[in-house]
């Protein structure tokens, strides 16, 4: 194994087009893989250090993102806080301070896991990727980013410099919850997230996103459509609910069974919706 | 692979194996063995050290990721004979059974009294959700960090208005055990 600490985003690039180049940040996951017996990666390319890839900034109307930002670096910014509430909300019940002081955006994405927590808020304030490659530099919708579980569209060589998070002109409620097995360093075992704006009690624009309960994390945009410009109420948001369950796909694994999982997302829907509709529906 | 950080306040210049843990290093390097290794996944942090004053798993760390790094453990906290005041917290409280889980709970607790003087029961719980015990529970480990809180305020306290009246600390103040049988049982309730 070698052990290699790029000081800028050309050496970044350069050692990635090496066979067996791996990134590492925080090194949360691939230890915990390698104690579990895989292979050490040939080439360990450590960005942590890498400041290019470090930080939140703003730019016209969206705040950029560092891949290599730390899970409890962007939980304590108050740019993230102020525009995207339901990030902030996502990396607080996120692994443990611990992990959180190393995990990073960038590699909590990058490693695919149907449960990866961050991806909800990215899913649902529809933020993109900026990836580069030897070619140059692309951006990517997040929703296109995710192919499986551990599947992405990155290509061979190529790293995430940053996430571009458009700001929201008007104010969303938020929603959150993840099911898990207990309360600190639970890995979801079904998660959903809602941005939703209403007016009179009218769905003005709804967004969701499911962790866990599919080959990567997804939008529910059938349900989506459901619910716009639909007035809220109980039987609305049993319907919702229902169609909810139906269109996620999970699977019966160590943490829960598939009809669980199924049940869990439709339950949580119902729920927000109710209190979506509740005292604060006509603002 | 030559790295170099600081460790308790100390420089450190030593030749690593990439392949090693930080943890690693810690424990058979440098003979810190304050720094329990527990499961080794980032699960229990029973192996927590402080990392430029943030809670971190030294067994999630590669060695390489110490370069020029300050690193603090269980063992750089008391002063000589004198214990830092979460220690004797935790002494005081009871806050232990078999003690592995301890020198974790301990640096998670010195990270978030410093971030956070005077935290809710919500942010302790928080704070102290990256670490387990498994022997008896977590009651008396709320006590500790509730007492830690009071002998870490004492103290500021006393060193302020010793500060400002060039006084020696008195009797009973920042030298003795500050936590008397009679407050221990108090915090235990």
């Amino acid at each position: 194994m070698q052990y290699v600490k790029p000081r800028d985003e050309a050496e970044l690039l350069a050692h990635l087009q090496r066979d067996g180049a791996t990134i590492v940040s925080g090194a949360t996951d691939v230890l915990v893989k390698m104690r579990r017996g895989m292979r050490p990666p040939e080439v360990i390319v450590d960005i942590a250090d890498l400041r290019e890839l470090h930080g939140v900034s703003k730019s016209v109307g969206r705040v950029v993102v560092g891949a290599a930002t730390t899970e409890e670096a962007l939980l304590n910014d108050t740019t993230i806080r102020l525009h995207f509430p339901l990030l902030t909300r996502v990396l607080a019940s996120l692994a443990s301070p611990q992990v959180r002081s190393r995990g990073t955006l960038g590699g909590n994405v990058a490693n695919a896991s149907p449960a990866a927590d961050s991806a909800i808020p990215l899913l649902v304030y529809e933020a993109s990727a900026c990836l580069v490659g030897a070619e140059g530099r692309r951006e990517l919708p997040m929703d296109e980013f995710f192919l499986g579980p551990g599947r992405t569209a990155l290509a061979k060589g190529e790293f995430i410099r940053s996430f571009a998070l458009p700001i929201p002109q008007v104010p969303w409620s938020i929603f959150y919850h993840k099911v898990g097995q207990r309360q600190g360093l639970a890995i979801s075992v079904a998660s959903l997230g809602m941005l939703i704006r209403c007016s009179h009690g009218v769905v003005q624009e709804v967004r969701l996103a499911v962790g866990s309960v599919a080959p990567t994390p997804m939008r529910l945009r059938v349900v989506e459509g459901l619910l716009t410009n639909r007035r809220l109420s109980d039987s609305l948001a049993a319907e919702a609910g229902e169609l909810a369950a139906s269109t996620v796909c999970p699977i019966s694994d160590i943490r829960a069974t598939a009809a669980y999982r199924r049940q869990v997302i439709g339950d949580l829907l119902r729920q927000f919706l109710a209190s979506a509709s509740g005292p604060c529906a006509g603002l | 692979m030559k790295i170099r950080f600081t460790v308790n306040g100390l420089e450190a210049e030593l030749d690593v194996n990439a392949r090693h843990r930080c943890i690693d290093v810690l424990r058979n390097q440098l003979r810190l063995t304050g720094v329990k290794e527990g499961c080794g996944e980032g699960e229990c942090g029973a192996c927590t050290i402080l990392v430029d004053g943030s809670p971190v798993n030294a067994c999630l760390m590669f060695a390489p990721q110490m370069d020029g790094k300050e690193l603090r453990t269980i063992e750089g906290l008391a002063q000589g004979d004198a214990l830092h005041p979460v220690q004797r917290a935790f002494a005081e409280a009871g806050a232990v059974q078999c003690g592995f889980c301890t020198p974790g709970f301990v640096m998670s607790t010195v990270a978030l009294l410093e971030r956070s003087p005077e935290p809710g029961d919500d942010e302790i719980i928080d704070a102290l959700s990256g670490n387990l015990c498994r022997c008896t529970g977590y009651r008396k480990i709320l006590d500790a960090v509730h007492l830690a809180i009071d002998l870490s305020k004492r103290a500021s306290l006393q060193a302020q208005s010793g500060a400002s009246a060039g006084t020696v600390p008195q009797p009973g103040g920042a030298g003795a055990l500050p936590c008397s049988r009679e407050e221990s049982h108090k915090c235990n309730m």
